[in-house]
């Protein structure tokens, strides 16, 4: 068992961040993002010890992470937001292209909330992909939808966030 | 080169949702990229969508977070705890 576990944390603690961003996605607070996580890795744990391993762990993290989601934490999810902000608040990166630039002068408090505000199937989509690194391929695997639904949910929320940045994207596009 | 991407703008199914979506993922494939950058230059509606599509994804890079240290050491914690015969129920949701 030992082994067992040495084996399992070496293949998946890398997909920690993943998990979590997800997580967050999911849950309307960190605390419960983070019982999310914790559920997510024990769930894979029992399923590992079963000898059901994955090609890749990502998706298959990502799979139970969303399965659970929606069996446990949807409805909690779907609660209107009453998130004190600094929940939400991480550092921002710095850089010098003029699309950073563009994003750079949003608020973060806007930022979160355009975030919260998109649909959870937008939501989970960007997160997946330009979050997490999925391809589309991966991540409709993951949804358990069709490729050309994420591709369209993706774009969609992309687009919604986009909004944000409002008249600077006439600045951008110059 | 622009008679080539009239021609392929013709012939390819038009959809700047999803053309717009694979382009800014970085799916499309090579030869479909040459296509597609090609069209951009006379579809008012990809290059909108592109452009949007583009600064979505860099506001959605923004909010990606680091788990803590701390959180790391739970689910180390957690899964040795399973694994040594403890209960492995899920965690109990915090409450409000």
């Amino acid at each position: 068992m030992a082994n067992e576990q040495d084996e399992f944390l070496r293949a998946t603690m890398g997909a920690v961040d993943l998990v979590y961003n997800l997580s967050r996605r999911l849950t309307d607070r960190r605390q419960d993002a983070e019982d999310l996580v914790q559920d997510t890795f024990l769930q894979a744990f029992r399923a590992w010890t079963d000898h059901r391993r994955p090609k890749k762990v990502e998706p298959w993290l990502a799979t139970i992470c969303l399965n659970l989601a929606r069996s446990r934490y949807r409805s909690r999810a779907r609660r209107p937001s009453e998130v004190p902000f600094e929940e939400w608040m991480v550092e921002g990166r710095s850089s010098a292209d003029p699309e950073s630039r563009a994003v750079q002068v949003i608020e973060r408090e806007q930022l979160y909330r355009a975030m919260r505000e998109l649909p959870e199937e937008q939501r989970v989509a960007i997160t997946l992909v330009d979050l997490s690194g999925f391809s589309t391929y991966e991540a409709a695997e993951a949804m358990g939808t069709p490729r050309g639904t994420v591709l369209s949910r993706l774009h969609r929320g992309r687009r919604a966030l986009a909004r944000l940045l409002g008249d600077r994207i006439e600045e951008v596009i110059r | 080169m622009m008679l080539w991407a009239w021609r392929g703008f013709r012939r390819r199914p038009h959809d700047p949702e999803r053309n717009a979506a694979e382009y800014v993922t970085g799916e499309l494939s090579r030869r479909a990229t040459r296509w597609f950058e090609a069209h951009l230059l006379h579809c008012e509606d990809c290059w909108r969508e592109v452009l949007l599509g583009r600064l979505g994804r860099r506001v959605a890079e923004e909010a990606r977070e680091q788990a803590s240290a701390g959180l790391r050491d739970r689910v180390r914690a957690a899964v040795q705890f399973t694994s040594e015969g403890g209960p492995a129920g899920p965690s109990e949701p915090s409450s409000s």
